[in-house]
């Protein structure tokens, strides 16, 4: 006679379902066990997670598109330069993920910088731009 | 921990070297940066929205800074969203290389409260415009 089926673990899930929120160290009511000893991080299978977060850097690129456009309405060469970052953005998504000899990931953590301090001097140059600029009311009709 | 030491804990070279716990699961991280690009296209709406309104909306009859007033805040809501969402991907990967509580969000609240005080002044200057 062979037992009942093996049910699996109650907190594993499809990988393409997202990953479960942590809780905090010790404090897991459902009393599941941490991962074995030796569970190499890299050889953990991500599903579809690379997936999505590639799309995410590609629609992230095209807002940098869609705000160029916008621009260069009001501004060329500004909206020429905001348009430029949009295939900068999208080929840092295609960076290749390698952790850095301790701690986070360095390309991670360079490349989501980098997003950031476009961001911010996207806003500032769009600030002068709405505060010194010449307003063009109807321009999108 | 005064401002600049909180401003450099947040360069990448410095969250680098952040050697405590151990690499989460790759979704995890995965998903973290995904959480950080959904916020930087709100702030990139955000910014685009704000100059839409100043620089294509036609001007509030009786209010003259009407746009600007709706307008400037936006976009300089979307630079602070930027900021703060790339200092919470860093608290939140430090947080799940050590196995600790995601700490708690601010930026929804952020969001909200400043778009509630945007949608306050868009009526006003709406009513002022039509009851002139």
């Amino acid at each position: 006679m062979t037992g009942p089926p093996d049910q699996g673990r109650p907190d594993q899930g499809p990988p393409d379902q997202g990953p479960p929120r942590p809780g905090p160290a010790g404090a897991d009511p459902a009393g599941a066990e941490p991962p074995p000893p030796g569970d190499d991080p890299e050889e953990r299978d991500p599903g579809l997670a690379r997936e999505r977060t590639s799309l995410s850097w590609m629609r992230t690129a095209i807002s940098f598109a869609a705000l160029g456009g916008v621009v260069l309405k009001a501004n060329l060469l500004s909206g020429l330069v905001i348009l430029a970052i949009a295939p900068v953005v999208w080929q840092l998504g295609r960076v290749t993920r390698g952790p850095g000899a301790s701690g986070l990931p360095v390309v991670g953590a360079t490349r989501l910088f980098i997003i950031t301090v476009a961001i911010v001097a996207v806003a500032l140059l769009c600030l002068v731009i709405a505060v010194f600029g010449q307003a063009v009311p109807g321009a999108l009709r | 921990m005064s401002w600049s030491s909180r401003l450099a804990a947040l360069l990448p070279r410095t969250a680098v070297q952040d050697t405590g716990g151990t690499e989460p699961d790759p979704r995890f991280t995965f998903a973290n940066e995904r959480t950080f690009l959904a916020w930087s296209r709100s702030a990139l709406a955000l910014v685009v929205a704000g100059l839409g309104v100043v620089q294509l909306l036609p001007p509030f009859p009786g209010v003259p800074s009407g746009r600007h007033l709706i307008g400037l805040p936006l976009i300089v809501l979307g630079a602070v969203l930027a900021v703060t969402a790339y200092a919470e991907w860093v608290r939140n990967q430090r947080a799940l290389r050590r196995g600790e509580p995601l700490p708690r969000s601010v930026m929804p609240w952020i969001l909200a409260a400043t778009v509630t005080g945007i949608a306050v002044i868009s009526s006003i200057v709406l009513l002022v415009s039509a009851a002139r």
